[in-house]
């Protein structure tokens, strides 16, 4: 029970000026002052015995706080100005937080003037505020240094509007193109893109903003456009004044798309074949794509990821297990199922994990919470877990939502199975048991947002049916757009809203329109995987060269150039198999199983697969794969046991090259081939050919030149 | 100080010297007393008050040494990661420094001299019924208001110095008013009354923050209180000696009471524990509950070495004070019972005289009186338009008197659970329009 209502309100005092009450008027003040931010009182235990909500977004619990707490300590209704709570920010008594206001300043004046009469909470059904609007709905500038005001108006809920501009807080998400200070007036540093994020009490709005290049004489040169996506990258990049990169090379072409589609670069035979195919580069290169993705190492490849994704490993499940949900993870992947099948399928599975594979999606988070937390993450590209303490402070999420979300999976239950290992995944018939920790009582799963024809939740049973109905359908504004952005980062390094799974207003896209239509897209066909991988490999962005131009060599958001990405753990041991022909012998699994082929990271553990950033499949975040280069690493490469055995491996590739007789030139462009996936420039040749002469041992040159190889960028990274 | 007040410009510093208590301590007040006060004290440095400035820290005493540091000409720079001070600033303390750094404190006034004015009635944090029960007292800003339970408006306002009064007690024999509180983040103060001639003869200043939850040894010799250092303090009624600074707590303690033979305290506090302390030594003897939630209220049996306990969690606990068996890792075998969840977090108990009742109050604005025997509810006593601070049974048990934060004291007639009486404490006067 709250009490919320004024109890001694002075009327005489309030002919011809307004009320001030807590949620309008004091509210915005305390969270404008610094009192409600993470390291002062809105931290979870509060600060020095004094607790508030974090970034205020709980006003009742505020006004308690400052009115109720500890018998009214910080309030003082008989001489107002004495309470705590203006002498602390005022530093009339010592506060740790130091001085937030001056004294009779204007939040002084405002906070004493409430207390004075009667200090009401006010009327949610009025004060609230329900919308912010910003003085612009975008803002351009032609060139950096330019600077502007951003104004931002809150609209309540009676229909009352008013100029917060003081009190709202306006951040750039890129502070080094622009900057907003602290009478949000938007400072612009460089060419560039960025976003405003506008909050105000417990509102918030995002803004882009553009600074365009200050350079003069753009002038646009088309290139051709291979798809829809070549359309809507190529409209952006105009209006930005950014000239795209033209095709990468045939060569190039076919390792990128090789790497990206199969996991592995392309045979030297394979690549020689493709440069001597004639036709155009559309074409051929379409053709190429269709050939690869009917590789049975396709579905190796998009099995590694989807097992990062749903963290299959026997870490969790055993032994058994592990290979069952790789057998049900391909299969999936070979039979191209329609993902929000293949999505209802793991969300509803039950019984036991040996026999119906889908059910091991459960076994790795073993509680409803973490079960909420993954589905959300991996399916909706949505973060809760800040929702499970408080509010989100840049999301519309609450903390409420987070436990009627959990209480979707409340039912789940586990128990061991018949066979050794197993588990049965049934449903328990106490199923309440999510609870809100603050109330203490049982939380109803309610959807996270509502959409179009979503079923009736049922009172009690299993209520993953019909959370799976509202997840996986077309109106769900979140999940076939989270599937469409994470798959397109996989052919660029970057999604279009990047991080992948971190899907939020304060987290725009970089190019709508094109997320927008690629969704629809996959949505109208039905949520086919392959139409989308399709869709992306065939457009010029996609098969554009890493090398930049004048006009875009700072662009490293809009694709208008591809960005060299270093190639996964897995990418990375199975093409120095190709390199060097040497053949791989994991431990525990067949000879020849390739690094793509392997169950879970507990295979190979410890080496040259971990030292690469292979992730324990610990989290379901993308973030756990590690890219970066480190020094362990290039002393691997460099000096390690694993390269050179590779190379000197006496049944490898030069070995056969060398007893097969072949002549300098062919030794040469088979290495070149095997490890960068071209042919040597003239000079790189006669260098090589020189080299190759030197000394007695002409396999032990090779091996040299080979080492050098795979020891450049252009092996290390898919470019 | 006609001077002074013409002289705010920087004008003729040779003609004035800066002054301490006007010039100084506004500048330390506002850069440095974030990290040097008794909460934080960096550096063992507390720059609160004149005499902590001259004590000083770890570096020796601060006078003149401060000056040192936020010139730069020490290490680090002071104000630590803030604007260095302005030359302006540096100059006042310069030059109070070179003129021999005198402290000009004036002597805050003991008390009120004429009794407060208020436009609005004040939260309540304190009722007490005199043992003859002819008395109500209640806690008002600045003061304590001494009501006939029968009668109109206040017959007596003891105006004391601290701003909130959160403890009343009445020695057995009705001659003494303790009276405990402070003003929030300045001090704490134990009030000592004779009820005869209605004077304060004695005022005891403990801490820099207001005190809790005040009680009365049984033979009315001393008085415990929690406090915002996380002690427990009891001092010597007659005295005003500080006899135990108890530090057992982890957080503010916020309401003691003495067991049957006023040789051992139970306090309760924000750390969540319930104590148990031998009061003639300060030695811990052991917590004698679980701990839930945050707990700041603690009423004991009028006979017996039971205590009701009750806070965060809004459900009153009924504890032994004596474990029946040896203890075991998170054993809860001095739980008598627990009565049911409270609608809001309990802030006030009480016992009725003969012990047959427990009256729970708290935040929801509600009374609940429970059978102590069986922990049955057998009542609730409503109309409260909020939280409850204070709750006390009238010596003979058949009243009750509440009060809290609507700033009405209400009384009820104990076995009916009806209101039979309401007033506003303080006489209200409408403010005057600005």
């Amino acid at each position: 029970m709250r009490f919320l209502v004024p109890l001694f309100v002075t009327p005489a005092l309030l002919i011809g000026a307004e009320q001030l009450t807590f949620l309008k008027d004091v509210m915005p003040v305390i969270n404008k002052a610094g009192c409600t931010s993470g390291p002062c009182h809105g931290a979870a235990k509060g600060k020095n015995g004094f607790k508030l909500s974090l970034r205020g977004y709980d006003p009742e619990f505020d006004y308690e706080a400052l009115l109720y707490d500890l018998s009214g300590r910080r309030f003082n209704r008989a001489d107002p100005a004495r309470s705590l709570m203006l002498a602390k920010p005022t530093m009339e008594v010592p506060h740790g937080g130091g001085l937030r206001f001056e004294k009779d300043s204007r939040y002084y004046k405002i906070i004493l003037e409430w207390l004075r009469t009667g200090a009401p909470f006010g009327d949610p059904a009025k004060d609230k505020v329900v919308k912010l609007e910003v003085s612009k709905a975008e803002f351009f500038f032609d060139q950096p240094g330019a600077k502007e005001k951003i104004r931002t108006t809150a609209h309540y809920a009676d229909g009352a509007t008013r100029d917060v501009t003081a009190e709202a807080s306006v951040s750039s998400n890129t502070p080094d193109i622009a900057e907003v200070n602290a009478d949000s007036v938007i400072e612009t540093k460089r060419k560039g893109e960025a976003a405003l994020l506008v909050r105000y009490e417990g509102k918030f709005v995002t803004v882009p903003l553009t600074v365009l290049n200050p350079k003069q004489g753009f002038t646009w040169a088309a290139l051709p456009q291979y798809n829809y996506v070549d359309q809507l990258i190529d409209a952006k990049l105009k209006k930005l004044h950014i000239q795209p990169s033209g095709l990468a090379s045939d060569a190039e072409f076919l390792r990128r798309v090789s790497l990206d589609l199969v996991g592995v670069p392309p045979t030297p035979k394979e690549l020689r074949a493709f440069l001597a195919e004639p036709g155009d580069a559309k074409t051929k290169r379409a053709r190429a794509i269709d050939a690869l993705m009917k590789r049975a190492s396709f579905v190796d490849h998009w099995t590694v990821k989807w097992g990062d994704l749903l963290q299959n490993s026997r870490r969790y499940l055993g032994d058994k297990a592990t290979w069952g949900f790789r057998e049900w993870i391909r299969d999936s992947i070979a039979s191209n199922k329609p993902y929000d099948k293949m999505v209802r399928e793991l969300l509803t599975s039950r019984g036991s994990a040996y026999e119906n594979p889908a059910a091991n999606y459960y076994r790795v988070m073993r509680e409803p919470k973490l079960s909420m937390e993954k589905t959300s993450q991996v399916f909706l590209g949505v973060r809760m877990v800040c929702a499970q303490c408080h509010d989100h402070p840049f999301e519309q999420w609450t903390q409420n939502q987070y436990y009627q979300l959990s209480a979707f999976f409340a039912a789940v239950g586990l128990k061991p199975g018949y066979e050794t290992g197993d588990e049965i995944l049934y449903l328990k018939r106490d199923d309440n048991l999510v609870k809100h920790p603050k109330t203490g009582r049982t939380v109803e799963p309610q959807y996270l947002i509502a959409s179009i024809g979503a079923p009736p939740i049922p009172q009690a049973g299993d209520r993953r049916e019909a959370l799976a109905e509202w997840l996986t359908s077309k109106n769900n504004p979140f999940f076939a757009k989270a599937i469409v952005n994470r798959m397109w980062s996989y052919f660029f390094g970057k999604g279009i809203i990047d991080p992948v799974d971190d899907i939020r207003a304060s987290n725009p896209p970089v190019n709508e329109a094109l997320l927008t239509a690629l969704t629809k897209d996959f949505v109208e066909r039905g949520f086919d995987l392959h139409h989308l991988i399709r869709t992306i490999v065939n457009s010029r962005a996609y098969q554009a060269s890493i090398d930049a131009n004048e006009w875009n060599e700072d662009d490293h958001i809009n694709f208008s150039h591809q960005m060299p990405r270093r190639l996964s753990a897995e990418q990375l041991q199975d093409a120095l198999f190709v390199a060097t022909g040497s053949r791989p012998h994991f431990p525990e699994v067949p000879e020849d199983t390739l690094a793509q082929q392997l169950p879970d990271p507990h295979v190979g553990k410890d080496g040259f697969l971990d030292l690469f950033g292979r992730p324990q499949r610990e989290s379901a975040c993308e973030c756990e794969r590690r890219t970066d280069l480190s020094l362990p690493q290039a002393l691997n490469l460099v000096n390690g046991g694993d390269i050179a055995t590779a190379i000197g491996d006496p049944k490898g590739a030069i070995a056969k090259l060398i007893t097969a007789g072949a002549t300098d030139r062919q030794l040469i462009e088979e290495l070149y081939l095997g490890s960068l996936s071209r042919l040597p420039s003239p000079a790189e040749y006669d260098h090589a050919v020189t080299f190759l002469k030197k000394g007695d041992s002409r396999a032990a040159r090779a091996q040299d030149l080979l080492w050098a190889l795979v020891n450049s960028k252009g092996f290390l990274f898919n470019r | 100080m006609l001077v002074r007040v013409l002289s705010v410009p920087l004008l003729a510093w040779s003609a004035y010297a800066a002054g301490y208590h006007n010039d100084v301590r506004p500048i330390l007040q506002r850069h440095c007393q974030g990290c040097h006060q008794s909460a934080s004290k960096q550096g063992n440095l507390d720059l609160t008050t004149y005499a902590t400035l001259a004590k000083g820290g770890n570096r020796g005493p601060a006078i003149p040494l401060l000056l040192d540091y936020v010139t730069g000409k020490r290490q680090p720079r002071m104000p630590m990661g803030g604007q260095p001070l302005g030359e302006d600033q540096v100059a006042i303390l310069r030059n109070w420094i070179e003129a021999g750094a005198k402290d000009d404190t004036p002597v805050e006034s003991a008390a009120l001299t004429k009794p407060p004015v208020y436009d609005q009635a004040p939260v309540i944090n304190a009722v007490a019924w005199s043992p003859d029960g002819n008395w109500i007292a209640v806690s008002g800003y600045r003061e304590i208001l001494l009501h006939k339970p029968g009668g109109n408006g206040p017959e007596a306002r003891l105006l004391g110095q601290a701003d909130r009064i959160h403890s009343i007690l009445f020695t057995k024999d009705g001659k003494t008013l303790i009276a405990a509180g402070g003003t929030p983040a300045r001090f704490g103060e134990v009030q000592i009354w004779d009820m005869a001639t209605r004077k304060q003869t004695r005022s005891i200043k403990l801490t820099e923050d207001t005190v809790f939850g005040a009680s009365l040894s049984p033979d009315n010799t001393q008085v415990a209180v929690g406090c915002t250092d996380n002690s427990l303090r009891v001092l010597d009624v007659a005295t005003g000696k500080e006899l135990q600074k108890i530090p057992h707590h982890e957080n503010w303690v916020l309401s003691t009471v003495f067991g049957i033979n006023g040789k051992r305290i139970v306090s309760v506090g924000r750390d969540r524990a319930a104590k148990l302390t031998d009061a003639t030594n300060g030695q811990f003897i052991e917590n004698i509950n679980l701990l839930r939630g945050e707990l700041s209220a603690i009423a004991r049996h009028p006979t017996r070495d039971f205590v009701v306990i009750g806070g965060e969690d809004r459900t009153p606990y009924y504890y032994r004070m004596d474990r029946p068996r040896v203890m075991k890792i998170a054993d809860d075998t001095t739980l008598i019972r627990k009565l049911e969840m409270q609608p809001g977090v309990i802030l006030a108990l009480a016992f009725s005289p003969d012990g047959s009742r427990i009256a729970v109050a708290g935040a929801a604005g509600e009374v609940r009186l429970y059978d102590t025997e069986t922990g049955n509810k057998i009542g609730a006593l409503t109309g409260h338009k909020a939280g409850i601070y204070t709750v006390a049974f009238s010596p003979d048990g058949k009243q009750i008197a509440t009060a809290g934060f609507d700033g009405s004291v209400r009384i009820y007639d104990a076995a009916a659970a009806r209101l039979s009486k309401e007033f506003l404490p303080v006489p209200l006067q409408t403010r005057s329009a600005p």
